[in-house]
């Protein structure tokens, strides 16, 4: 790239951030907003209701054998639910939903009875959880260990099975399969099955409006183009003496410029406001590139679809909202349905909050994040490509 | 001396439509050359070819001697583009428009402040510079319009309907100061709907209908393409339509164009002579109030060449 057009850039870059700081929408949009959105979400969601780090959880016992039993038991072993976890016993299912919904346990388990002798015959048996959207991450704790539950009774009765059609006798069964490995629950809930509960809400909803708001900031840089367009000046910049990408590119990079911006004041924020950690600044700052380069791409491939400024402002304000809700921005993955928790990892935002979710949640370090960022990054460069292919046929570029 | 602009076989297709089909003409340096054409016959998408706006499917332009094609960038600084629209930032004043476009020139600071009045004097503005484009009239938004391609000193200016909804006053001051332009060496390709400002402002024109050149030289050739043929201007009470009909069964009529609810132009051989045969044709459409007969003209030329008035 010549010296002539990266001065180009610089003219085109200059003029666009002018633009944005004296119509208003840059300070606006990519500060004031998503900081008062942060905020309030945090003052009003944050901290109260159900804490991760303090989740009661109610047990219906109907079954009365060995496996509920030693659920709990191994549940309240675990390095990570030790201190955390509450189990609260009632006597049947009525009671349990009661107490779930009046808000005194935040889920509960019922196992039925015979659970513990169908899982020793190779019979398999279910185990029902209550949650109340009151108290998501109750749910999501409850839910997990239903999940690890259902894993060990499965493996359970694979291996009865097994023994029986091997030929172990029936009354032997139990004996063989516990002195082969497969002895009572083993529970561990590391890492994983709470993935995105440990986090703080107020680094949830500041981290969400600063990964929403980076569409709405690189749109008011679409716009503009689109009005540029309408009045003839795009026109006029593409027949000065340098390249015919420079306005778009120019623009891009303002708005890319402008969503570091927005999303780092958000993050200081967060950190100023409600003293909480998004994790490793060195990690959290990879994930800000990587989203802003994409969120840029995202809303230029749109934009590239419009015929006028207000239709880009229609688009990018469907993308924003849309990625928002799939990706966690809005409402926390974990409390998603599992169909959805998969469909968030399509957008940059669900990558966004598994990211934030390591290096708030678990402590981890930049290594924890290097794969949402080669996605995210990944994503950018395939929506950029495409961007930059229909901008030149519609004479953008 | 290398020619300002030549262009050849310029061809651009949408779909199946042939918009621009296998243009070609040059401008010699320092010539003023017009670029007739109604509405749609392609006049823009040509000289967004020539600017370097838009890609042809075949054919080159070069622009003093530098093919746009492998070089846009040198081409382009040979090039002054006013297009047709007032492309100018309404919110920023003159000046500030006048800066931004000067920077994209690559033309240095100090060297385009000192620019920026003089084209501002050149097209009567140095006393409203400094206010917003958006409190300016019609008239001067098209004058700020032509400084900014002014700003660079360019080779070759490209007006493209520099005067659509200006007063006559501005339009005066536009053509004034082309006229001045083109005196002082430069080289001009204007595009108008004005047949008059292309007369007055051109050496040499090019006739464009329907995507393609149909007859490129200067008024006196265009003309003369017309042999004996006369302008007839008529001014009817009735029914045009069914007059115009009447008229092109009358021997002698080549060409008859409804030109207004209540008037036709006509092309005839002999014109004084075929007059009453004219008049008796359209007495059944109605009262003839007005009668014109003018000599070869370029409005003939242009009506004999595409069938049709500039302004349909």
């Amino acid at each position: 790239m010549g010296k002539s057009t990266v001065r180009a850039l610089l003219v085109v870059g200059g003029h666009e951030l002018r633009s944005r700081l004296r119509d208003g929408t840059a300070p606006l949009i990519a500060l004031v907003a998503p900081i008062l959105l942060a905020t309030l979400f945090g003052l009003a969601l944050g901290g109260d209701g159900d804490p991760p780090l303090k989740a009661t959880i109610g047990v219906v016992d109907l079954d009365g054998g060995e496996f509920p039993a030693s659920v709990q038991r191994e549940a309240l072993n675990t390095d990570e639910l030790k201190g955390v976890l509450t189990f609260r016993q009632y006597p049947d299912e009525g009671a349990a939903r009661t107490a779930v919904d009046s808000g005194e346990s935040g889920a509960a388990l019922v196992f039925p009875a015979g659970f513990s002798d169908g899982v020793r015959a190779g019979r398999g048996g279910q185990v029902a959880v209550l949650e109340s959207p009151e108290s998501p991450l109750a749910g999501v704790v409850a839910r997990s260990m239903v999940d690890r539950i259902s894993a060990l009774v499965e493996a359970r009765t694979l291996a009865v099975r097994a023994s029986l059609d091997a030929g172990v006798p029936a009354d032997r069964v139990q004996l063989f399969v516990e002195e082969n490995g497969a002895a009572g629950p083993t529970l561990s809930l590391a890492g994983d099955p709470v993935a995105g509960g440990p986090v703080d809400l107020a680094v949830h909803y500041g981290s969400g409006m600063a990964v929403m708001f980076a569409f709405f900031v690189v749109g008011t840089s679409a716009r503009s183009l689109l009005t540029e367009r309408q009045n003839g000046t795009l026109d006029r910049m593409r027949a000065a003496p340098v390249p015919l990408w420079t306005a778009l590119v120019g623009k891009s990079a303002v708005g890319f410029g402008l969503v570091l911006v927005s999303m780092c004041a958000t993050w200081l924020s967060s950190v100023l406001i409600f003293g909480v950690s998004w994790g490793d600044p060195r990690g959290v700052f990879l994930l800000v590139l990587a989203h802003a380069f994409a969120a840029t791409a995202i809303v230029m491939l749109v934009a590239s679809r419009a015929r006028t400024d207000a239709q880009a402002d229609g688009y990018t304000l469907g993308v924003a909202f849309v990625f928002a809700f799939l990706g966690g921005s809005i409402v926390p993955v974990y409390n998603l349905p599992d169909w959805l928790r998969d469909v968030s990892l399509v957008t940059p935002n669900g990558w966004m909050s598994a990211g934030l979710s390591e290096l708030a949640g678990t402590g981890a370090g930049p290594s924890a994040v290097l794969v949402p960022v080669a996605v995210v990054t990944g994503i950018g460069v395939v929506a950029g490509a495409l961007a930059f292919l229909r901008f030149r046929k519609g004479r953008f570029a | 001396m290398t020619p300002a602009l030549v262009c050849e076989d310029l061809v651009k297709r949408y779909g199946d439509k042939t918009v621009v089909d296998r243009v070609g003409f040059h401008i010699d340096e320092g010539e003023a050359y017009g670029l007739l054409g109604p509405n749609g016959a392609g006049k823009t998408t040509t000289i967004s070819m020539l600017v370097g706006l838009l890609r042809p499917d075949t054919g080159s332009v070069r622009v003093g001697g530098i093919d746009v094609a492998e070089d846009p960038v040198a081409a382009k600084r040979l090039v002054g583009y006013v297009p047709q629209e007032i492309a100018l930032y309404p919110d920023l004043t003159a000046r500030e428009n006048l800066r931004y476009f000067g920077r994209l020139h690559g033309l240095p600071r100090r060297a385009l402040t000192a620019r920026i009045s003089e084209v501002l004097d050149m097209v009567g503005l140095s006393d409203r510079g400094d206010d917003k484009v958006d409190t300016y009239s019609g008239g001067m938004k098209r004058r700020t319009n032509i400084a900014v391609a002014l700003l660079h000193r360019p080779r070759l200016l490209i007006l493209d309907e520099p005067t659509v909804g200006v007063d006559p006053q501005s339009r005066v001051a536009i053509l004034d100061r082309v006229e001045a332009l083109v005196a002082e060496g430069m080289s001009l390709l204007y595009t108008s709907h004005y047949m008059e400002e292309v007369e007055r402002v051109c050496t040499r024109v090019g006739i464009m209908d329907r995507g393609r050149v149909v007859a490129d030289g200067t008024k006196r050739e265009l003309v003369a393409e017309l042999g004996g043929t006369d302008r007839v201007e008529l001014v009817l009470d009735g029914d045009v339509n069914a007059a115009a009909e009447k008229l092109r069964a009358v021997e002698g009529v080549s060409e008859v164009a409804v030109t207004g609810s209540s008037s036709l132009r006509l092309l005839v051989v002999g014109g004084r002579h075929l007059l009453p045969g004219l008049l008796s044709a359209v007495a059944e459409a109605g009262a003839v109030t007005g009668v014109e007969v003018v000599e070869p003209d370029l409005e003939a030329a242009f009506l004999h060449l595409t069938g049709s008035t500039l302004r349909d």
